[in-house]
């Protein structure tokens, strides 16, 4: 177990590497660079020998190596540096952007899971095949919402006409009820929809049939032997899906107007502002890393019969 | 009337707070309540008023300018706002600060050193005449702060609370990116000398909220969550009048919303190719299909309202005749396509959409559907910032570009054509490495006399001329005068602008609602 675990995080520390160097020479290849699209701006209105000095004083035309050397360095003695375009230090603005960003993307999953796990169970116990059909084709609807519009309206039906929750001024929970419910519905889809399939592929197994000669009845046989079964598959797609949740809900930020590492990086983006880009690029792999981790570590939990490979038994 | 908090709705975060960058406009909304200016520029007579300078003089060449600081103003930090408090400011906005990586204010020309003479006296003086050095003093990027502000480096200066003005409010709190709470200074005592109110700020504090999607910044203000928010369409503004909400519309007086020209690029070389586009736009049809009468027409290259402004509606005609006739005598014949041909290559033209400027797209598309007309096509692009900006600067990519700029001085004509400034036709010597050769001297030769004329008649006329050589040229197709929109509810009241539409909320207090 420790070895593996070791092995994994000598692998982590290698797919950090390589995200951090990848994304700098993609930054690197794009036109322009932050201090150009900051000071040519017209906010400030400089000249071009002004610009220059800017640029000589932020080492912006320094060999690429020596610019790629320094970041790196900057990096692993935890100095992240400052955003060209907001002019804080890079740390603050992960700070005031990574609270929101955990609770969102927590409760949305933790609400995406619930819907999930209740359309699966309707499907699976229903006698009805009307309304199997009908629950079937529900991820399909969800996934097809567009996230932009679904917030919109919400906003304008429980906030601007019932009056009942507020959006500017909202108290710390009422600030994400409309936020989850936005973001559950697109992200509950696609774990419904391998849910149901996995549900509907085990029943078909043959210790399902044995299960139900020995007289369990359709409830104890999802219950008792399907859901453990189906459950695995989704817990991958989970892991995923979580990962994006926290690299950023860009639209569900921008509607209600939330904070969160989506908008940084798409504001970062847009100002090709690097030493966040390269903060935030770093993070995004590191919370996929230990997501995907954590999902192996799970999985013997669930299905015995993994536990030789991972060396838990020992 | 005292008391209340105001919520005030912004579509963006503010980014760099450092006084000379107050130009853009979230920036700006929040300067303009924390930090004071020496002068104080009337935004309906376009005087200079006394502010936290009593009185002052000025040599004849304009090369000196003496002030006397009024007494017992202090920075929010208990620091004196003394003459040499202001000296270390202008010396740092107009020399920069290479250390701090703290840039030139643009408002500032030639400065070359100060003098503190005695503790409430400071003179500056200046490498050649500035007369627009008075009216630099009253404008946001001379926005005064304190010492400890200005020890700070560039790049620290993101952080509100660590801007330490004198104005009516303080910083009180920020979320990065979301929220910004000022505070009333309640010892405030030093307002702008001939304002009707005086004393502290009417209201308690004020609240930034950050909320960039436009339908929701209006359904909050209608729904009661908000008291006024900056930036509404044209196109939503009668939805909000409806309600009984108010649409404030202060014009930014400096240059107008126009199209100008690359005449580098050999396309658009040609005064009679110029001219033939400017006859073929129809600002009429923009300004009524796309805005509202808070976007009067354009009728020069400056606002109505801007200082120097010389009416030329006369030279601006929409006339297709008269621009396919000049097309013809320039050449270019049209071809299978509908195109417009000469010596093989086609006239098609390309732009790039410009983000801050209301309904920038859809005016340049319409722009491109007008000249359709005669035979010639513009393409709209769209591009990141980085791809954007850097095409910009090249002739041969973007021979047409949007460009606006607000201030109220003749200088901002100077501003936005003079190569070494904000360079829009992209002169040779600029802030572009792509132009080949195109130098107009007798434009510059005139710019330079706007930015130097001690006598401000003399100035006017020259500014005039300046307004009438860059239509004759066609190096610009204005079209219309950019207000700033914002909207308030009803019961906010003595909302008041300074002369470039930044709101100022000293005065302002919030009636009981109904």
């Amino acid at each position: 177990m420790v070895r593996y675990v070791t092995g994994r995080v000598g692998q982590a520390a290698l797919v950090l590497w390589a995200a951090f160097t990848v994304s700098f020479i993609l930054l690197q290849a794009l036109p322009g660079d932050a201090i150009l699209i900051k000071f040519l701006n017209p906010e400030l209105g400089l000249g071009p020998a002004q610009i220059a000095e800017i640029r000589a004083s932020y080492g912006a035309d320094n060999p690429l190596v020596v610019q790629y050397v320094h970041a790196l360095t900057n990096f692993l003695t935890g100095r992240f540096g400052y955003s060209i375009h907001a002019g804080v230090p890079v740390s603050d603005l992960i700070a005031a952007n990574l609270a929101p960003t955990l609770w969102l993307a927590s409760l949305g999953f933790l609400v995406a899971v619930i819907l999930a796990l209740v359309l699966a169970a309707i499907s699976a116990l229903t006698p009805f095949s009307w309304l199997r059909s009908f629950i079937q084709s529900i991820p399909s609807l969800f996934v097809s919402t567009p996230v932009f519009w679904l917030g919109i309206v919400l906003i304008q039906i429980f906030s601007f006409q019932l009056r009942l929750i507020s959006v500017i001024n909202p108290g710390p929970w009422e600030a994400f009820i409309l936020p989850v419910l936005t973001l559950a519905v697109p992200i509950s889809a696609p774990l419904a929809q391998v849910l149901m399939r996995n549900v509907d592929d085990v029943l078909t197994e043959p210790f399902v049939a044995v299960a139900r000669a020995k007289g369990a009845s359709h409830r104890q046989v999802v219950w008792r032997h399907v859901a453990k079964n189906a459950v695995l598959p989704t817990l991958t797609i989970g892991g995923i899906l979580f990962g994006e949740l926290l690299a950023g809900a860009v639209v569900t930020e921008a509607v209600f107007g939330l904070n969160g590492i989506g908008g940084l990086t798409q504001q970062a983006v847009n100002n090709q502002d690097i030493a966040v880009l390269q903060a935030l690029v770093v993070f995004s792999a590191f919370a996929f890393v230990v997501i995907n981790l954590a999902v192996d570590l799970l999985y013997p939990v669930f299905d015995p019969r993994l536990k030789a490979r991972t060396g838990a038994v020992a | 009337m005292q008391g209340g908090t105001l919520i005030y709705l912004e579509q963006q975060a503010h980014t760099n707070l450092y006084s000379p960058a107050g130009g853009f406009y979230p920036n700006g909304g929040i300067l303009n309540q924390i930090t004071d200016k020496l002068t104080y520029q009337n935004p309906e007579t376009l005087e200079i008023e006394p502010w936290i300078a009593e009185s002052w003089t000025v040599n004849t060449d304009a090369t000196e300018y003496t002030f006397k600081i009024r007494k017992g103003v202090t920075f929010s930090d208990g620091t004196p706002l003394d003459a040499a408090a202001v000296a270390k400011n202008y010396d740092t906005f107009g020399r920069g600060n290479k250390d701090l990586k703290l840039p030139v204010s643009e408002v500032i020309n030639n400065y070359d050193r100060s003098e503190v003479i005695d503790p409430l006296t400071v003179k500056f003086y200046f490498r050649k005449p500035s007369p627009g050095f008075l009216q630099g003093t009253s404008v946001i990027g001379s926005g005064l702060v304190s010492l400890s502000t200005l020890a700070l480096p560039y790049e620290a200066l993101g952080d509100a609370t660590k801007i330490i003005g004198s104005g009516p409010f303080v910083v009180a709190g920020e979320t990065l990116g979301r929220e910004l709470t000022l505070k009333v200074r309640a010892d405030y005592n030093w307002g702008p000398a001939k304002l009707e109110h005086q004393g502290r700020a009417y209201l308690d504090a004020i609240k930034y909220v950050v909320t960039p999607e436009d339908s929701v910044r209006i359904g909050a203000l209608l729904a009661g969550q908000a008291d006024i928010i900056r930036q509404i369409q044209a196109y939503d503004e009668k939805q909000v009048e409806d309600e009984g909400y108010l649409i404030y519309a202060p014009s930014t007086r400096g240059v107008n919303n126009s199209v100008v020209f690359r005449p580098d690029n050999a396309l658009v070389s040609d005064v009679r190719v110029r001219r033939a586009l400017l006859h073929a736009t129809d600002t009429d049809e923009i300004v009524s299909t796309l805005f509202s009468p808070h976007y009067p027409k354009a009728t020069s290259i400056i606002a109505k309202t801007a200082l120097g402004y010389v009416d030329l509606s006369s030279k601006l005609t929409y006339d297709l005749d008269k621009a396919k006739a000049l097309l013809d005598e320039a050449g270019w014949k049209p071809g299978p396509n509908g195109l417009r041909q000469k010596d093989g290559k086609v006239l098609e033209l390309s732009a790039y959409e410009s983000l801050p400027q209301p309904q920038n797209k859809e005016t340049l598309q319409l722009v491109s559907q007008q000249w359709g007309r005669i035979g010639v096509k513009l393409n709209v692009l769209t591009a990141d910032s980085g791809s954007a900006t850097v095409n910009n600067l090249d002739p041969a990519k973007a021979p047409v570009s949007p460009a606006m700029v607000g201030r109220a001085d003749p200088d901002v004509i100077k501003s936005q054509y003079y190569p070494t400034n904000r360079n829009v036709l992209l002169q040779k010597g600029g802030n572009s490495d792509k132009v080949q050769a195109f130098v107009d001297d007798r434009l510059n030769a005139l710019l330079d006399k706007v930015a130097s004329e001690p006598d401000h008649g003399k100035r006017l006329a020259i500014a005039g001329e300046v307004q009438n050589y860059v239509i004759d040229q066609a190096y610009a197709i204005p079209i219309f005068e950019e207000p700033q929109a914002f909207a308030a509810a009803p019961y906010v009241k003595g909302v008041a602008f300074e002369a470039v539409g930044r709101p100022s909320f000293y005065g302002t207090w919030l009636a009981p609602r109904r």
